[in-house]
């Protein structure tokens, strides 16, 4: 390594790789995650006397968040909901459970025991997310920390070192070692005697040799016992695992999840509802009681000069409802197939949105087997469509566990396209690269592909060709959606976040609709 | 216009629907009735007006012999099977798992909703259209009211976006080249005819024009 590097790069170097916390602020000025957020205060006004009467169209998280807000500001609201159960993507698959996919229904038949449940969407709640959590609170939602990185946790790919599994720290302390060993060699030869002093100089040398764990004389990596012993370590010498180079590492591209599970929206202290992310769901539910309506699917909305008139099924007939307000979050694809009086370029937006193809699915586990091997929650990491293991937090020492077999987000449609049959086995025999005898150990497979989940199929609405589309015209369509129909109508739902597939975004994008609503409330109070 | 008042105010009427086991969802408990076969609507639309946001094309209106060997041609497998088919393939696996007397129950049902008039999406050249239908009319009628004697269904009336589709699923071979789809089959010749997306836009263009 003779190269030597200029100040000005050792220095990108450094900030790049030292100065998380710069790294993180530059984040957010790219949105990539968005700024910690103070719970809204929405202090509503009180109806208008005669003109306090809201439908609401979806009980997702939005459509919840509308009610119970309103509700308390003293509106009447009714909630429409299509399916015979709240939350949408919220949903937690437990003994008893039907998971809806249409062609392909299934009921869920693990043991009944409060551990034993399977987010199948929501699963994760970020410690910034203040509104979210500020509900939690509110509604009694007790809570608990998720573990989302493990560093005894495997990662696996054909590509590298032959195919075995190796532990999440083998990778991260092998690949900082390198980089460390890297940053030592460019520091001294670069000769930086600005702009810092020698004692500044000792100080940041101390900190590469810390990242790294690199040897105190020579500054070079030859291993660390941070990658985990191969024996001993109590009453007998612990033994370090060889050094991994990193030239095998780097044959896989998912050595940077070792580094990014801690990072961005899964950096900050992450959180789940004890029992299951639906307990969320219910502590709505439980507030907002006979206002909502299940099973009764919007089959109209007719927006009006000064309401709007919404048509629904329920139990055997055709109803109808008229409203001053209405708040619906409808997935767009699915309300491009119901009756309306949109305006064409409201409607246009909706059209433009796709789908998302997000797949997840589960195991009961006979044993918790991975508790034998050290992991007690986090994710492995694999490179095959299964892409991540989870082992739930939840139940540690309990006979048996749920275990998250497959989460595809992006690129769900390989396994949405199987039939349940195929998706097992994908499921088995990609997941016994991690496990050797994971076939033997688990059981009653459950498999949500929301792409074809009844009244959703998709997660999450995709704006423009795909991720990272956002074009001018994608924000004059977004806008445009945003704005309610004759201030009567408002599109809500996560859709109209700029931050899709987060409860939060959802949420937020129901409070800009009730602040807006709000104003427009107040202001018609103040001219009469 | 995607939506007619008139129609609105039709599908705010109560939809008396035939037989017990057709009722639709009561209550949360009432699970049972809850979990049928009955999940047209969420991807076709509201009482099967189409949606194109799920490019599944209105149900409506539509003849129940055409409907009838669609649904047993999906569950056969002859349509919706190739792995470019992407719209076929989001019908398919829910058509697999009918049962005859579900399809008899579904055709009935579909049966009970209006013709919706669908809306234009679609810019062609209608003129240069109104040519290469003449090729068409044989089977599917000069008014594109469709022929239930040569099994060809009718074109006008239906979502232009799907019609699109399914002549470029023809030309490539996804639709019509299954072993024993013999009514698929004498479509792959006529949507070869058409030269490339530009003519089967135009003839599509064309059959907007037909009205129903
Ligand atoms: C796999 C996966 C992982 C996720 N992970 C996380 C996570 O870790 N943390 C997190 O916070 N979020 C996560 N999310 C995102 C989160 O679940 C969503 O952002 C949020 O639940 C969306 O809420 P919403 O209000 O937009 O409504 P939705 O959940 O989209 O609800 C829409 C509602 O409309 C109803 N509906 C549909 N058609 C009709 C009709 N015709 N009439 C009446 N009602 C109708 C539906 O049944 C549904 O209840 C995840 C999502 C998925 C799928
Ligand atoms: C998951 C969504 C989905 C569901 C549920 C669904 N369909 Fe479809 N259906 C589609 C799509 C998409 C197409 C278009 C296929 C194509 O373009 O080839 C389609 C096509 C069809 C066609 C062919 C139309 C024609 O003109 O040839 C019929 C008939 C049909 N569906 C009937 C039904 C019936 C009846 C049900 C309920 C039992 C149903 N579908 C449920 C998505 C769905
Ligand atoms: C020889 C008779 C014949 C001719 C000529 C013919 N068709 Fe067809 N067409 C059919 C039949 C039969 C079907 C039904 C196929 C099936 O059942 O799958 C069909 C189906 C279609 C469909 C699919 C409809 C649907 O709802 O899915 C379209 C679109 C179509 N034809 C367009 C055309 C056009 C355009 C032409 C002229 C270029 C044409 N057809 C000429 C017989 C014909």
């Amino acid at each position: 390594m003779k190269h030597s590097v200029s100040r000005r790069e050792f220095m990108n170097l450094v900030s790049a790789t030292l100065g998380t916390g710069a790294l993180i602020q530059l984040g957010s000025a790219l949105s990539l995650l968005p700024m910690t957020a103070q719970a809204a205060s929405l202090s509503l006004a009180t109806p208008t006397p005669g003109k306090g009467k809201v439908v609401i169209l979806g009980a997702g998280i939005s459509g919840l968040t509308v009610a119970w807000e309103l509700t308390k500001a003293g509106y009447d609201c009714t909630v429409l909901e299509a399916s015979n159960r709240a939350g949408g993507r919220v949903f937690t698959v437990r003994s008893g459970t039907v998971i809806d996919e249409i062609g392909n229904r299934q009921v869920c038949e693990w043991d009944k025991e409060p551990h034993m449940y399977f987010n199948a969407g929501a699963a994760r709640i970020p410690s910034t997310h203040r509104n979210l959590l500020h509900y939690c609170k509110e509604l009694g939602v007790e809570l608990e920390m998720f573990i989302n990185e493990s560093k005894t946790a495997y990662m696996q790919d054909d590509n590298m070192m032959g195919g075995q599994r190796i532990r999440n720290a083998e990778v991260s302390t092998n690949v900082r070692g390198f980089l460390a060993e890297l940053f030592a060699k460019c520091y001294t030869a670069a000769q930086l005697n600005e702009p810092f002093t020698e004692a500044e100089s000792e100080t940041i040398l101390g900190l590469i040799r810390q990242f790294g764990d690199l040897d105190r004389s020579k500054m070079r990596y030859t291993g660390s016992a941070r990658a985990g012993y191969v024996s001993g370590g109590f009453l007998e010498h612990g033994v370090q695992k060889e050094m991994i180079e990193i030239r095998n590492l780097m044959k896989s591209r998912l050595i940077g999840s070792t580094f990014t599970a801690n990072e961005g929206e899964t950096g900050p202290m992450l959180m789940q509802p004890v029992g299951g992310m639906d307990m969320v769901v219910q502590g709505f539910t439980r507030k907002l009681g006979d206002k909502v309506i299940y099973g009764a699917p919007v089959v109209g909305v007719q927006v009006k000069e000064d309401g709007v008139e919404v048509a629904y099924d329920h139990g055997g007939s055709r109803h109808s409802i008229a409203a001053d307000y209405c708040f619906n979050c409808i997935p767009a694809h699915l309300m491009t197939g119901i009756p309306n009086n949109y305006p064409q370029d409201y409607l246009a937006s909706m059209r433009s949105i796709r789908r998302g193809e997000a797949y997840k699915s589960a195991f009961q586990a006979k044993t918790r087997f991975w508790e034998d091997e050290d992991i007690y929650g986090g994710i492995s990491w694999i490179n095959a469509p299964i892409s991540q293991i989870w082992y739930p937090p939840h139940g540690i020492h309990k006979a048996k566990g749920i275990i998250l077999s497959a989460y595809n987000f992006g690129g769900g449609m390989v396994f949405t396209k199987m039939s349940q049959e195929e998706r097992v086995e994908a499921a088995l025999a990609q997941g016994e690269k991690l496990h050797p005898n994971y076939r033997d150990v688990v059981e009653k497979p459950v498999t949500i592909a929301w792409h074809r989940m009844n009244h959703m199929l998709g997660c999450s609405a995709r704006w423009g060709s795909g991720f990272g589309g956002w074009t001018d015209e994608v924000q004059t369509l977004f806008d445009r959606l945003q704005q309610p129909v004759n201030g009567r109508h408002y599109f809500i739902g996560d859709q109209m976040a700029y931050h899709g597939a987060w409860q939060e975004s959802a949420i937020a994008s129901a409070h800009w609709a009730l602040k807006d609503m709000d104003q427009r409330v107040r202001s018609m109070a103040t001219q009469a | 216009m995607f939506k007619e008042i008139s129609t609105m105010k039709r599908s705010f009427m109560v939809l008396a629907l035939a037989g017990g086991s057709l009722s639709l969802p009561a209550s949360a408990e009432m699970d049972t009735a809850y979990y049928n076969d009955h999940y047209c609507t969420t991807c076709h639309g509201a009482d099967g007006i189409g949606s194109e946001g799920v490019q599944a094309p209105r149900l409506a209106g539509m003849e129940p012999w055409y409907l009838k060997r669609q649904l047993e041609h999906f569950r056969a497998g002859m349509r919706g099977m190739h792995r470019e088919d992407f719209q076929g393939t989001e019908m398919q696996p829910m058509a697999a798992k009918l049962s005859d007397e579900s399809i008899a129950e579904l055709v009935a049902w579909v049966g009970s909703w209006e013709y919706v008039p669908t809306p234009v999406t679609l810019e062609g050249d209608a003129e240069a259209g109104r040519a290469l239908y003449a090729s068409c009319s044989s089977c599917h009628g000069a008014n594109g009211e469709g022929s239930p004697t040569l099994g060809a269904p009718a074109l006008a009336g239906q979502n232009d976006w799907y019609l699109v589709t399914q002549l470029q699923n023809f030309k490539a071979g996804y639709r019509g080249s299954a072993p024993g789809d013999t009514y698929g089959a004498q479509m792959i010749p006529m949507a070869a005819s058409l030269a490339d997306d530009t003519a089967i836009r135009n003839v599509v263009s064309y059959i907007n024009t037909l009205g129903r």
